[in-house]
Parts: structure tokens; C-alpha cells; sequence
């Protein structure tokens, strides 16, 4: 008997997930014009500081996700203005581009490493679940949830009623335009990143309180968020909304059928790169003619 | 351990990387596609070594099957990848590696899942001690470097590779002459695959086992780094990348043993190789050996030509 109600929970928290992570990565690739695969280190780094605030310094969670934030997106835009503006003004290819940002998230995943060693840590903070009819849930699942529903609407507010938001679509459509409008693109992509880690920080610690932290953390989802960026169109915040449920339902079915089938439920995480392969190959522009404003 | 034995090994897998990265340097360096996939086509011809193997298949059979089925599925994957912008092409391929890993690690009747499957080597002579079992490898794995080394040397000094420099540079105006841009990108993408294909085989047949936890990502990113430190489009640069990366990372697993630094070398290797194909895309993005002009007829006679009038100068 499949408890269909579970299986939605699951997706919703899924989803949210993979929405918080993949906020950052789909407007700067929309911006910059090139895939960050640092980005999964920016989830990795933002779970280990979350760690270090909440655990190691004991200050709780909120004040935990608000230095994640902060220090994160820091570190976000210090490699875009050190490393990658640098590399792509001097003319570098797409593909010199990602594989700087591979580079870039050797560094982080090694160093982080080296700081707190390869040993999966855990938030001891302990999240008692309870039972809503059929449904398990826990207060962290809730907080998850309740975080992407915020940060959907905080997200719309700043693109549709904030300059600061409409610079960053001016600038995502047309970069010389929006130069020649008198918008400050160096300014407004700058804000992106740091947005954009920020939010990768906050992925990062509901993931590690979720599950596990190591220093492969970003790494194990960063292509399911691939996918969220690519279905939802590059740059598109409103289809990754759309495109993250989709895959976190997709997964939750998917698994189901797996065990139905008789498969093993190490595929839940292949669902997703199936998904990123089909719509690379049929649709690589994503939901995104749904979604015309964004 | 042995010294000699040590030094042995590092040859061997200087030998099979070097072939994984002269692939790379066909499909990135000349034909200018972003393979983030390589250990893919790695993975496959390791396992199918392996498989083939245990039911007694003559180990020259198993490495030319191996090269057989990467390169299909070199050109399965070609076909609707590209067509992809290059930065969507990196992501489905490192998308299908990820997916293979999966398979072979969740498929226990395939390859004994987790825990591989064990792998007897291509030549074992009764008797042999492992010193002669190295120089065996080595002669067998510089063989097959050889040839493919002589392959992509003079396919890419050939018409051939003209073309595939050409669609590189500017895909339109390759067109505009004529040139199938899929045509030569898929054959590229073919023959990198088989050739990394090989060096799986050779891979699995040297360590003698295949786990999924030797395909992983860094495997394909270790090779990137070879190709683009050595120089892309210069194969003297790919097997001078592949020696300097191998040799680097033997020297940290060394200095392992004998220093002791403030932090873990295996970490610390991994963040100097990052800082390092960083300052070489900022500072050297043609590698240490830059891209040599084709040697043509018609280009020996300009340059002859241009050298004799300066000697009637003088």
C-alpha cells in the first residue's frame, strides 16, 4: 500500500530543496552566461559554516543560516570578481569558464576537507517527528518547506516591484542594453552571486541537517539542481520553481517505481539526470517560453 | 616497498592516462568539445574488459571490444548531444557518467556492484616476479600509446585535422565550405572514446579489479587538467600534461609519507592542481606547448620561400 499523501510530502520537501539551491545557480548562469559548478561547493561551504555557528559555537540555527548566508555570498562574489569576471574579461571560453569553476570548487571541497576533515558530521539539533494522519513530519521538513515558500515570494517581490530586481532582468536579456540604460551590470551581477551562494549556503544546511555533511555534499545534489536550472529554463526563476516540483515529484514516483519494479533505490538520484539529459537533448531552453517575464 | 617497482607503476599509469588525455585532446583540444564526461568511456571499456575476461576472452579481443562499445556509445551520445551548445553538451555527458556509475554500482549481477569484480591481467607468465610483470604492463601499455599516439599525429596533421580546426574556429564558415560540422564532430568524439576505452581496459587489467569508486568524476577533471597544462591541440603537450600530473601526484602521495605538513596532502594535492589550472587559464591559456601550425606542402614552400628572400636580403 503506497501512502500517495507521504509521497507528495516527499516531493514537496524535495522541491524546496532543490529550489533553494538552484535560485543562485540558474541567475547567474542566466547572467554570467556560463554553468557554475562551484556552486556546488557554495551548498558544501554554507552547511560547514552552519555547522561551525550552530554546533561548534552553539547559536542556533536561525542566527546558523543568517552567517551562512552572509559569508557565503562573500565568498560567492570574491570568486566571481577575483577569479571568473577576470577570466571571462580576458576573453576566455565557455568551456575554459567551467572548468575554472571546477577548479575553483576543488579548492573549496579540499580545503574544507582539510579544515574538518572527510568525516561525515551531523547537526545534533534533533527533529522530533509527528504524525499528521498518514503523514510523517518533522519540524526541519516544515522549516524547509516554509523557507522555499519565503523565499519564492521574497524572490518575486525583488524581480518584479524592486530596481535592483529589475536591473538583474535588464541585465540577464540584454547586457549592453541595459549598460546603455545607465544600469550598473558589474554592480548588479555582483549582487547575483552574492544572492545566489547565499542562498546555495542556506541549500546546504537544510540538506546537511536533513542528512549528513561532508565535504561532497553540494557535489551529491548538484546535478539534480542542474536539472532544476536547465528545465526551468537558464535564468528563469519562476520555471525552476515550477521545474523543481516537477523533479522532486519525479523522484518520489520515480522511487516508488523503482522499488515496483524491483530496481535498486540507488537510481532516485539517476531520475534526475535523466531528466537533465532529455531536456538538454529535446528542449534545452526549459519551461521558460511558460514563463516570458522572467 | 620496492623502488624500482614504484617507478614502474608511475610509468604504467603515465602510459594509460597519456591516452586518456591524447582523446581529450582530439575531442577538446582539436575538435572543441567539452567531453565532462571522459571517465564515461573510461568506465565502459574497464568493464567491459573486466567482463569479458572472466569468460575467457583473450585479452587483445577484450581492449579491442572495449574500444568496439566506448565508441558507440561515443556516437550514440553524439548524435542528439551535438547539436547542444557546448556548455549543455558538458553537462549531459558528465550527466551520462554519473548514470553509468550508477548502474555498475547498483547492478550486482553485472559486476559484482559495490565490491567490482576481480580482473586477471592480460599476460601472466608462470614464474614471473612482479618486476617482469611491470615491464610487461609497460611494454603493453606503451604499445597501444604508440599506436594511438601515431593515430591522432597523423590524423590531425591531415586534411582531416584541418577540418576538425576549422569547425573549432568557426563553425559557419566551415559550413559555408561544404563541412558536415555533426559529421567530423561525432567521428571526434568516436575516436577519443575508443581510444579512452583502451586505456579503461588497460586500467582494469593492470589494478585487476573494477570498483565504481574508480570512475569518479575527478577522474575526467585529473585528465582536463593534463590537456590544458600540456597545451590543447598539441599531442607533445597532452603526454607532457599526463607525465607532470602523474608525477605531481606521486610526489604529494610521497611527501605523504616522509613530511609532515600542516594539512593532508591528498587534500592538498587536489587544492594545488584547482590553484593551478586556474593560473594557467589566467596567465598561459595555451599551455605549456602551444598549438603548432599544420605542416603542409604549401606552407613549407611560403616559409621557404619567405626564409630565401631574407638570405638574398642579407
Amino acid at each position: 500500500m503506497i501512502n500517495w499523501a507521504q509521497v507528495f510530502f516527499n516531493s514537496a520537501i524535495t522541491g524546496s530543496l532543490y529550489l533553494i539551491g538552484a535560485v543562485g545557480l540558474t541567475l547567474t548562469y542566466g547572467l554570467s552566461r556560463f554553468p557554475n559548478f562551484a556552486h556546488a561547493e557554495f551548498i558544501t561551504l554554507g552547511a560547514y559554516i552552519g555547522y561551525l555557528v550552530a554546533e561548534q559555537l552553539g547559536l542556533g540555527l536561525p542566527s546558523a543560516l543568517v552567517v551562512a548566508f552572509s559569508v557565503t555570498g562573500i565568498v560567492g562574489v570574491l570568486c566571481y570578481c577575483g577569479i571568473l569576471q577576470p577570466l571571462a574579461r580576458g576573453g576566455a571560453s565557455i568551456i575554459h569558464l567551467m572548468v575554472a569553476s571546477i577548479a575553483l570548487g576543488f579548492i573549496f571541497r579540499h580545503s574544507i576537507g582539510a579544515l574538518w576533515t572527510w568525516k561525515p558530521l551531523y547537526f545534533t539539533a534533533a527533529w522530533s517527528a509527528f504524525d499528521i494522519g498518514p503523514l510523517r513530519i518533522s519540524g526541519l521538513w516544515v522549516g524547509l518547506i516554509f523557507a522555499a515558500l519565503v523565499l519564492s515570494l521574497a524572490m518575486h517581490f525583488l524581480l518584479m516591484n524592486t530596481k535592483i530586481g529589475k536591473a538583474i532582468r535588464a541585465s540577464a536579456s540584454n547586457p549592453e542594453l541595459a549598460l546603455a540604460s545607465g544600469i550598473n551590470v558589474d554592480r548588479v551581477v555582483w549582487i547575483t552571486w552574492f544572492i545566489g551562494a547565499g542562498l546555495a549556503a542556506v541549500a546546504g544546511i537544510f540538506r546537511g541537517a536533513d542528512t549528513q555533511i561532508w565535504p561532497m555534499t553540494g557535489w551529491d545534489i548538484i546535478l539534480p539542481i542542474f536539472a532544476v536550472a536547465i528545465l526551468g529554463g537558464i535564468g528563469n526563476f519562476y520555471g525552476s520553481i515550477v521545474a523543481a516540483f516537477i523533479i522532486g515529484l519525479a523522484e518520489n514516483i520515480g522511487v516508488v517505481g523503482l522499488i515496483a519494479l524491483g530496481f535498486s533505490t540507488t537510481y532516485r538520484i539517476g531520475i534526475a539526470f535523466l531528466i537533465l539529459i532529455i531536456t538538454l537533448i529535446v528542449r534545452p531552453q526549459g519551461l521558460a517560453m511558460l514563463f516570458r517575464r522572467a | 616497498m620496492d623502488p624500482l617497482l614504484y617507478v614502474f607503476d608511475l610509468i604504467v599509469f603515465i602510459g594509460i592516462f597519456s591516452i586518456v588525455s591524447l582523446s581529450l585532446n582530439l575531442e577538446f583540444g582539436f575538435a572543441g568539445l567539452a567531453n565532462f564526461g571522459k571517465v564515461a568511456f573510461f568506465l565502459i571499456g574497464a568493464y567491459t574488459y573486466a567482463l569479458l575476461s572472466q569468460v575467457g576472452v583473450p585479452f587483445y579481443l577484450c581492449l579491442i571490444a572495449g574500444a568496439l562499445i566506448s565508441a558507440i556509445f561515443g556516437l550514440v551520445i553524439s548524435l542528439p548531444a551535438l547539436r547542444l551548445r557546448e556548455d549543455y553538451l558538458a553537462i549531459a555527458i558528465l550527466a551520462f557518467g554519473e548514470i553509468l556509475r550508477l548502474i555498475v554500482k547498483s547492478e550486482d549481477w553485472l559486476a559484482g556492484g559495490d565490491w567490482g569484480v576481480t580482473v586477471s591481467p592480460a599476460v601472466s607468465l608462470v614464474g614471473a616476479s612482479h618486476r617482469v610483470d611491470a615491464l610487461i604492463n609497460i611494454a603493453l601499455v606503451y604499445l597501444c600509446l604508440f599506436i594511438c599516439f601515431l593515430v591522432v599525429q597523423l590524423l590531425t596533421n591531415s586534411p582531416y585535422g584541418r577540418v576538425v580546426r576549422a569547425i573549432r574556429e568557426d563553425e559557419v564558415a566551415a559550413e559555408a565550405l561544404g563541412k558536415d560540422k555533426s559529421k567530423y564532430k561525432a567521428q571526434a568524439l568516436m575516436l577519443g572514446s575508443a581510444m579512452t576505452g583502451i586505456a579503461g581496459g588497460l586500467y582494469a587489467q593492470y589494478l585487476q579489479c573494477v570498483l565504481p569508486g574508480m570512475f569518479m568524476p575527478m577522474i575526467t577533471f585529473t585528465v582536463w587538467i593534463m590537456v590544458l597544462l600540456g597545451g590543447p591541440a598539441n599531442n607533445w603537450g597532452a603526454l607532457l600534461g599526463a607525465c607532470l600530473v602523474e608525477i605531481f601526484d606521486r610526489g604529494t602521495n610521497i611527501a605523504k609519507d616522509y613530511l609532515t605538513l600542516p594539512i593532508d596532502p591528498s587534500n592538498l594535492q587536489y587544492i594545488l592542481f584547482g590553484a593551478l589550472i586556474i593560473v594557467v587559464l589566467l596567465y598561459r591559456p595555451q599551455g605549456l606547448l602551444k598549438e603548432t601550425q599544420v605542416r603542409t606542402k604549401a606552407m613549407e614552400m611560403v616559409r621557404r620561400g619567405r626564409s630565401a628572400v631574407r638570405n638574398k636580403g642579407s
